[in-house]
């Protein structure tokens, strides 16, 4: 199946585009999506998420509404990734 | 009763809001956790906007390498003037109809009900979610609004929580790392998110327009995007 990611602010800025349409594996979950991203752009694994199975610094949005990991995802789907920002 | 110096400075708002909802700011009382990148155009607008009673909540003393966005603080106020107390100096000077009142310290779990007692929305204007927690906690418990910001680089982020009606910080941002050391941050960058932050006080208040509740703004200013997502 096909879906759209699409990154926000760092992300943006490391992967150098805003976004991409990928062939994914059907019924795949957004949390082994966020896996095919870190193979396909290594920069988002080595700089911006966190070690190992620790997947906490992202948000993820399906279709417009912030989804948690365990979501599974459908042909067509639009996926944003996005780092949440603390500093004021 | 607004005042007739009252009615003719806010005049232009006023056509918006209307004298009840002029006289609904005035008799109010907001929050600024933090009055650095975010609460000093918060603070600021705030003040504009004829905001009864404005507390300002910092810990710190302006340094030098702060001026190139925290706005209320000058160059004579750094390492020497508390945050809230410069601030409360300009804002007094700049609006001598409203309140302002300070805390410099560092809020805490055993101090933030005498503190923020009595206040009607939180504006979360802070650089760390340990602290925000601490609001959102503290917000729930007593059922007042909350307006989240956060900003970095080029990019910011704005959410309206309404216990009851939205979900908590914690749970939108439960899992976030805490950053260390320095963090980028261009002066402009803060200057939209807290003027957002700003309209979504004046919002709740009001009642005017739909704050961001269960709706986070993402805003990426290199690229000139705005996106919101639903958090339902």
């Amino acid at each position: 199946m096909k879906v759209t990611v699409r990154y926000f602010a760092r992300y943006r800025s490391l992967v150098g585009k805003s976004e991409e349409e990928l062939e994914v594996p059907d019924g795949i979950t957004v949390g082994e999506l966020v896996e095919i991203l870190k193979e396909r752009h290594p920069v988002l694994k080595n700089e911006v998420f966190a070690e190992e199975d620790d997947l906490a610094d992202v948000n993820v949005s399906r279709n417009g509404r912030y989804v948690r990991f365990d979501e599974v995802l459908r042909d067509g789907d639009i996926v944003a990734i996005f780092p949440p920002v603390s500093g004021g | 009763m607004l005042s007739e110096r009252e009615l003719e400075r806010y005049d232009r708002q006023i056509m918006i809001f209307g004298r009840e909802g002029q006289e609904k700011l005035k008799n109010s009382k907001v929050a600024v956790v933090g009055v650095g990148g975010l609460g000093s155009p918060v603070a600021y607008y705030l003040a504009a906007a004829g905001i009864g009673t404005l507390l300002l909540i910092d810990e710190q003393e302006p340094e030098l390498s702060n001026l190139n966005r925290q706005i209320l603080h000058w160059e004579e106020d750094v390492g020497k003037n508390p945050k809230p107390l410069s601030a409360k100096w300009k804002l007094g000077r700049f609006n001598s109809d409203i309140k302002i009142e300070t805390f410099v310290g560092r809020l805490t779990a055993g101090n933030i009900d005498d503190v923020l007692d009595g206040v009607d929305v939180i504006v979360d204007c802070l650089d760390n979610f340990a602290t925000r927690f601490l609001l959102d906690d503290y917000a729930h418990r007593k059922r007042i609004p909350l307006v989240h910001g956060a900003v970095e680089g080029t990019f910011g982020q704005v959410t309206t929580v309404v216990p009851g009606l939205t979900k908590s910080l914690r749970e939108v941002f439960g899992s976030v790392r805490e950053k260390s050391g320095k963090l980028p941050i261009i002066g402009a960058a803060a200057g939209v998110v807290g003027s957002i932050q700003a309209m979504e006080v004046l919002k709740l208040l009001t009642g005017i327009g739909e704050p961001l509740t269960n709706r986070l703004l993402i805003i990426d200013l290199a690229y000139n995007t705005f996106d919101v997502v639903e958090l339902r």
